[in-house]
């Protein structure tokens, strides 16, 4: 019998966290043949659905580090093409606050650090000020930086429109496909996933907290991956009025802190917590943790005790024993490493993917012509902008905390790249992300993917 | 725009009552809306008979119940698949599948019902496997869905609607692992254990959930009890009880608020601070009995029928305050009214209690009897009689 050709590929992406999405984006846009491989059941199985969706400036990332590089080209470009996807930014600011004399004397440092990276628009904003500002804060605050161009986004539907927009120029992609092994021929790379074999002959290794492992399939690798997670809390929508900025502590060498922010749909958000442990896998959240981010949340602003929790989660940071990321093409192997991307992929996403090209096109091969891209318009779920629910597509709503419609969800199950798990429908319509947890619409939710899902809601028994 | 006699919102049995009620009265331009494609709020996936004792004198399953309750609504129209969005004075704006619009009438009734507490506020240790939901939920998935979500799920809670997790699951041949429960008794009364029995399903006491594991699918749940820490085996994990009334619309339309309990201001017939508006059923008091809150909401409707006559009343609302141990009381404000001078009021306690309850005004008791209280249900306070010309709050106490 004969065997079953093996596809060959120009480009194939291990990962599909927001880092791998931008990746594909850019080689598919750049004219190559590419491939993303996840293993997960849609993109944003890792890192990526669980961060606190904040597009930074770099203000307070190491000089001169790939890290702030990335971030700030990333940031520049989200900018420039954010509008052409739909994709929306909450132009909110950021507030590193002081709430003692020792973090006091530490915002002049802070300031000096944001020059140095070029953050020229940073300012100390006084006691009075800040209360103007901010007025729900507790009285400790004493003073803080203000960084005016610290925003927040979609944290979801970024990396989707990167995937999409690499789709529409031509790349392929596969979910449940973990890469376990792969050979190097000298010219193309052969890689084994539980759906079979890939031929590719750059392989990007964007694999976040699997990172050394994966990397291991080319070469022993010079990091560790030390996961580092964040727990989170969700406040109601009736929470998200007490700040105007994102509010930041003066971040210790370790940790960026607690932050308090609102998020791109209407909520505030409380986290996170920075716990090292070895599990790769899990990100399990705590509830005496969560009891303790909610008294440092009630101590910097008093009020969020009357505000209701609507959601609690957690996040892996693919972090290693090294501060900035690990970037690196191998030489004779046709294989880029990008790792490490711990704490500001989101923002760096697509400057990574800058530099990736560029490192690929340095040490190995460069592709092209370049592919006219096509601008997918993602739907809005941005609760300062309209929404399907409110602008009537037809349809009624179908989960009421988030106002998502019956004609939402349908479309995310037949738009390109569309949902095959319950998560995936969660991260690209909000459905049951609302503070009832799925009361008022799960079941409806399970009638519509009735085999639509990898995993139905329902177990696939019917009674 | 045309102005509509009364509006609305919530078609459970709190808005269907407003409505009969007023049908009774001889008002005419009645709208109903309500948010699901079908009538009826909580009883329409309640498909067991638990409605009707007290208001048709015997048992009926929700449907049946709702469809008695809307035949005496003659001549009330019902629009459905609509929200309402935000509340403003006599104005309402409405999300539709055409998209948005105002609607304006002289009366605005909040009747937008209550809910479970889910997993996630209830801050529980674990992942997020598929199969974690609340009664409300499962009554969906298996009466009006059809659907068998899970065959050996564990239910968190022993209140009432813990009792109705087990009838639902039941019905779908589902025989649930254990109940789990954080005090020392049922919360439900104490025969409804017995029921449990029947179907051999544990309850473990002073038990909570410790951690909740499998990253897709559950694969078990850990309990902390005094017989220790133990994994126990389940598919399905239902969080039930812990009602907390859906008064969404209302915070975010910005009316005025119980300081403590974040339910609306609500007065003695059951108008809101603004007197335009009414909020009944348990949105204000999450959560009494389907019929109680039909009959309140009878109260309510007759009430707003002598208002579109005679004009809102006087006087200034004075607040009722409650102290520890108390969860909510309705009303929670009152209006002094020269013609009635005594009311009722409703309340929950948060822990058992046996003793004295009493409401005082300024140095006057108004109010003082024994009562034995548990909490989840309704304790009613008959016959508060309070001075027409003091301006000083009220305070419920236990003691
Ligand atoms: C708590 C927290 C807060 C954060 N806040 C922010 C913020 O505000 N702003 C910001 O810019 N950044 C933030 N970040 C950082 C950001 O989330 C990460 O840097 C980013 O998500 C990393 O993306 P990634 O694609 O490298 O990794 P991941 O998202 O982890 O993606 C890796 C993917 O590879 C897949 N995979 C793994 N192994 C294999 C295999 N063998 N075969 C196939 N697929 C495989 C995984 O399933 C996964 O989907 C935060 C992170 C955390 C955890
Ligand atoms: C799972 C569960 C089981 C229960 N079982 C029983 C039982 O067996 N027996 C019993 O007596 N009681 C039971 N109850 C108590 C139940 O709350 C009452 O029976 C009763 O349904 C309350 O009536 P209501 O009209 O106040 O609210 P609901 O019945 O909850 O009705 C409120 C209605 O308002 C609609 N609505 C809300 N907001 C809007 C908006 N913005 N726009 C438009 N429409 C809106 C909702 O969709 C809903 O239909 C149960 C409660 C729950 C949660």
């Amino acid at each position: 019998m004969p065997q079953k050709p093996v596809p060959n590929f120009d480009v194939i992406v291990i990962g599909g966290g927001v880092v791998g999405c931008a990746v594909m984006r850019r080689f598919a846009l750049n004219g190559a043949k590419a491939l993303l491989l996840e293993r997960g059941e849609d993109i944003l199985s890792g890192a990526s659905k669980a961060n606190s969706a904040i597009l930074h400036t770099g203000f307070d990332a190491p000089p001169g580090s790939t890290e702030v590089a990335c971030m700030q080209a990333g940031y520049a470009e989200y900018l420039e093409m954010h509008a052409a996807l739909n994709l929306p930014v909450l132009e909110t600011g950021a507030l590193v606050v002081a709430w003692n004399d020792e973090q006091r004397a530490a915002l002049d440092g802070i300031i000096a650090k944001a020059h140095e990276n070029g953050v020229g628009d940073v300012q100390l904003v006084e006691r009075d000020a800040l209360r103007r500002a901010e007025p729900h804060l507790a009285d400790s605050a004493i003073a803080a930086v203000s960084v005016p161009r610290e925003f927040v986004i979609d944290p979801w539907s970024s990396p989707l429109a990167y995937l999409r927009q690499a789709v529409a120029a031509g790349a392929q992609y596969r979910f449940n496909a973990e890469v376990t092994g792969g050979e190097f021929d000298g010219k193309m790379w052969r890689l084994r996933t539980g759906q079979g074999e890939f031929n590719g002959r750059i392989v990007i290794n964007c694999s976040g907290a699997q990172g050394d492992i994966v990397q291991g399939i080319c070469t022993p690798p010079t990091f560790e991956i030390r996961p580092r997670k964040g727990q989170f809390l969700v406040y109601d929508k009736s929470a998200s009025d007490l700040i105007n900025a994102i509010i930041l502590p003066v971040p210790t060498p370790t940790t960026k802190g607690v932050v308090l922010t609102k998020t791109i749909f209407g909520n505030l958000l409380l986290g996170p917590t920075a716990e090292e442990q070895d599990d790769r896998e899990n990100a399990t959240v705590d509830h005496d943790m969560l009891q303790g981010l909610i008294d440092t949340g009630t101590a910097m602003l008093p009020d969020l005790s009357d505000h209701p929790v609507t959601a609690t989660y957690a996040g892996l940071r693919p972090a290693t024993q090294f501060k900035d990321y690990q970037i690196k093409a191998e030489a004779g192997k046709n294989w880029i490493g990008v790792n490490g991307i711990r704490s500001t992929g989101l923002t760096a996403a697509l400057g990574i993917a800058a530099y990736v090209e560029q490192l690929c096109a340095e040490h190995f091969t460069s592709f092209g012509p370049p592919v006219a891209p096509g601008f997918p318009t993602m739907p809005n779920l941005a609760q300062h902008l309209p929404r399907a629910s409110q602008t009537g597509d037809g349809t009624e709503i179908l989960c009421h905390c988030e106002s998502v419609t019956r004609g939402d969800v349908e479309r995310a199950l037949t738009a390109e790249v569309p949902a095959r798990s319950l998560g995936g429908l969660r991260r690209r319509t909000r459905v049951m992300m609302g503070r009832c947890n799925g009361f008022y619409c799960s079941a409806r939710v399970a009638e519509l993917t009735k085999g639509k899902l990898d995993r139905p809601l329902d177990g696939g028994d019917q009674t | 725009m045309s102005t509509r006699d009364v509006i609305i919102i919530g078609s459970g049995p709190a808005g269907l009552g407003v409505a009969a009620a007023l049908v009774r009265a001889g008002v005419s331009d009645i709208l109903v809306l309500e948010r699901e494609t079908e009538i009826g709020g909580i009883p329409r996936h309640t498909h067991h008979p638990s409605f009707g004792l007290l208001v048709f004198k015997r048992p009926m399953t929700g449907p049946a119940y709702i469809a008695r309750l809307r035949a005496r609504c003659k001549g009330v129209e019902f629009r459905t698949g609509v929200t309402a969005t935000a509340v403003d004075g006599d104005r309402l704006s409405i999300a539709t599948p055409e998209g948005p619009q105002t609607l304006r009438a002289r009366h605005i009734v909040l009747a937008t019902g209550a809910r479970e507490t889910p997993r996630h506020p209830r801050l529980v240790t674990g992942l997020r496997p598929m199969g974690i939901m609340t009664t409300g939920a499962l009554q969906q998935f298996i009466y009006t869905g059809g659907m068998k979500p899970f065959s050996r799920p564990m239910i968190i809670g022993t209140e009432l609607v813990s009792f109705s997790a087990l009838w639902t699951l039941r019905h779908a041949g589902i025989k649930p692992v254990a109940m789990i429960e954080p005090s020392a008794r049922v919360t439900a009364y104490r025969p409804a254990t017995l029921f449990a029995r029947l179907l051999g399903v544990p309850i473990h006491y002073r038990a909570s959930v410790t951690d909740i594991a499998g990253r897709d699918t559950l694969t078990h749940i850990e309990i902390d009890s005094p017989a220790g820490r133990r994994k126990i085996d389940c598919d399905g994990v239902i969080f039930s009880g812990c009602f907390t009334g859906d008064n969404n619309l209302a915070r975010g339309s910005g009316l005025a608020l119980s300081p403590d309990t974040h339910i609306p201001l609500v007065d003695q017939n059951w108008l809101g601070a603004d007197p335009r508006h009414s909020v009944v059923g348990n949105t204000t008091h999450p959560a009494d009995m389907g019929d109680q809150c039909y009959q309140e909401a009878l109260v309510a409707g007759a009430y707003i029928a002598k208002l579109l006559q005679s004009g809102p009343p006087q006087g200034e609302p004075l607040p009722i305050r409650h102290g520890n141990g108390i969860k909510m009381t309705t009303p929670n404000m009152l209006r002094p009214d020269e013609q009635a001078r005594a009311f009722s009021l409703n309340l929950h306690v948060t822990r058992a209690w046996s003793g004295d309850i009493s409401v005082t005004q300024g140095d006057k008791t108004l109010y003082r009897k024994r009562h034995s209280c548990l909490p989840a249900r309704r304790i009613t306070l008959k016959g508060i009689r309070f001075d027409t010309q003091s301006t000083a709050p009220l305070q419920v106490s236990l003691g």
